[in-house]
């Protein structure tokens, strides 16, 4: 009796140690692209890069894209927008036959569907915030295994280059379709550099930032992602962050 | 082809994997150490958690699933195959026959955003509002001290008592008692002016002043409105001209909403329309209009003997 009393005073008067929170940004490398030659380490917020992973906001992020993906444009004409007349095929009685509507009827050949689908809107809604969050966490999944190759400058080639030379480059730095492909991600569409990457499809997936989707952050090997893409992408996705309160205009 | 998770961590999977592969009998034993060397990816594992979702509910799918045979409707009749509509109560009297219907819907009621004062202190403290402009249903808003403009913003007093502790210039569609008191113990000024549900999307959108109107004067608010305002000419048409508005707007032409802003109880900003004697009422003139309409009004003189 007397030792548990001392046990839970002991435990009440006991300071409680102070938690020492790391506060190291995210420090990466940025490399020159062809060339692969590292030039300079940049760092990124703990909140941008090093978010912990929660496959559930992922999984809501990936949901919601694939439901805004879809076309729900399936359409089907039901009796009354068939081509053709309400004529009834043939009298009520007196034919020995079974008796019919007219030729439109769903259960006749060249009639209508019943309860056929129709165009519709299979988007869901995800609240933004969240959807901020998913970006950054694919991102610091990426990050934290090494998967996140920053690009100081423009991922571009010779305006006469081949497939051949996009080969070569993922063959030297282990990037292709043996070590699980992977997605270059541009800041602007580069119709030439787009056209020659697509042709190395099995090896490369390419993307300029506004085609990018959560999806996309994860689905290949490592991404590829030039500088100002990355930057823009976690500048446009940190809504969740600013908690500024809003104040009036004067 | 997808990356491989690593199960193990790197500096493990040395140590684990030589015993293991020496000693066949302890694989044998536990298999489920056995290194995995399986295409894993973390597109196939996303989920959301278990409790954030319920399960769909299979209906008609055998008994095992528990809404197999008649997937939980029963027996029989309409309620087996399709809808009953709502007010069949299983064929009894219909609900609204036994107990009536109760309550009306006011058609006359305006939905106004209710504020504060204390709300309206604590954004000040915070910075959100400047005391020293005019706070009208714009600044409100926009610092988010309403949160929907609705039909207009009444000004409620609670905690009306020493929580004010500046004087502040406000303009409300409409204000309590209480509230005008705490304000204008504090220095401040409370004007309730008209607003339509059109006119605030456009002062929102700074297409439309927020307080100045046609009939709007010098008269209409006090003298600290207009200080805080800071244009020296409070009219339509060169607040219009100085700010570029494009849209003016509108005053009321209901008799019930005139009669409500020209009341100087609610400090309506018409308030300074009425003539000495007369009430905010349209229908009971001024006594000093009365006389002046019927004439003068001649008094009897009675002769000495008359009585009356």
């Amino acid at each position: 009796m007397a030792t548990e009393s001392q046990a839970t005073t002991e435990h009440l008067t006991r300071e409680a140690p102070n938690s020492v929170w790391t506060t190291e940004p995210a420090r990466a490398t940025t490399y020159s692209f062809p060339s692969m030659e590292p030039l300079r380490f940049v760092e990124y917020p703990r909140n941008h890069l090093l978010m912990p992973l929660r496959k559930d906001i992922l999984h809501r992020a990936v949901i919601y894209e694939g439901d805004m993906t879809r076309q729900g444009s399936a359409n089907t004409k039901w009796r009354d927008d068939v081509h053709g007349s309400g004529r009834k095929l043939h009298a009520q009685k007196g034919t020995g036959k079974a008796r019919v509507g007219d030729k439109k009827s769903p259960i006749r050949k060249g009639g209508g569907v019943a309860h056929g689908p129709h165009p519709r809107d299979f988007s869901t809604s995800l609240p933004q915030k969240i959807y901020d969050q998913a970006w950054r966490i694919a991102l610091s999944y990426r990050y934290r295994r090494g998967q996140l190759i920053i690009i100081d400058n423009d991922i571009s080639i010779p305006e006469d280059a081949t497939p051949y030379l996009i080969k070569e480059i993922f063959k030297v730095n282990n990037w292709g379709r043996e070590f699980g492909r992977s997605t270059l991600i541009t800041d602007q569409p580069n119709e030439g550099l787009f056209a020659t990457v697509r042709e190395v499809g099995e090896h490369a997936k390419i993307l300029d930032r506004k085609d990018v989707d959560v999806k996309d952050l994860l689905e290949t090997g490592r991404l590829i992602i030039e500088k100002q893409a990355l930057d823009r992408i976690l500048a446009n996705h940190s809504r969740d962050l600013a908690a500024k309160p809003a104040k009036a205009l004067y | 082809m997808p990356p491989r998770l690593q199960i193990l961590p790197t500096q493990w999977q040395r140590p684990l994997s030589r015993p293991l592969s020496a000693i066949s009998s302890l694989s044998l034993l536990f298999p489920q150490i056995q290194q995995q060397s399986r295409n894993a990816h973390i597109l196939a594992s996303l989920s959301d958690t278990p409790g954030a979702y319920n399960k769909r509910i299979r209906r008609g799918r055998g008994p095992a699933s528990g809404k197999g045979k008649t997937s939980g409707r029963g027996h029989k009749g309409q309620k087996q195959h399709g809808k009953v509509p709502a007010r069949f109560n299983g064929g009894q009297t219909p609900e609204i026959i036994v107990h009536g219907e109760r309550g009306f819907n006011n058609v006359f009621s305006l939905d106004l955003a209710p504020v504060n004062l204390d709300r309206i202190q604590e954004w000040i403290d915070q910075g959100r509002i400047d005391p020293a402009r005019p706070i009208t249903i714009r600044e409100l808003a926009q610092s988010r001290c309403i949160h929907q403009t609705k039909e207009g913003v009444k000004l409620l007093g609670r905690g009306a008592e020493s929580t004010l502790e500046q004087p502040i210039h406000i303009v409300v569609s409409r204000a309590s008692a209480t509230a005008i008191a705490a304000v204008e113990a504090a220095g401040g000024s409370v004007t309730t002016r008209f607003y339509t549900k059109s006119a605030i999307a456009r002062i929102m959108r700074r297409e439309m002043h927020p307080f100045v109107s046609t009939a709007w004067t010098k008269e209409s608010g006090s003298e600290g409105l207009n200080n805080a305002e800071g244009a020296e000419n409070l009219t339509e048409s060169a607040i219009m001209k100085e700010m570029g508005f494009q849209y003016r707007l509108p005053d009321p032409t209901k008799r019930k909403d005139i009669e409500y802003y020209r009341d100087p109880a609610h400090r309506g900003y018409l308030s300074h329309l009425l003539k000495p004697m007369e009430g905010p009422s349209l229908f009971f003139r001024s006594p000093v209009e009365r006389k002046t309409a019927a004439g003068v009004k001649k008094e009897k003189v009675l002769p000495e003997n008359r009585l009356w």
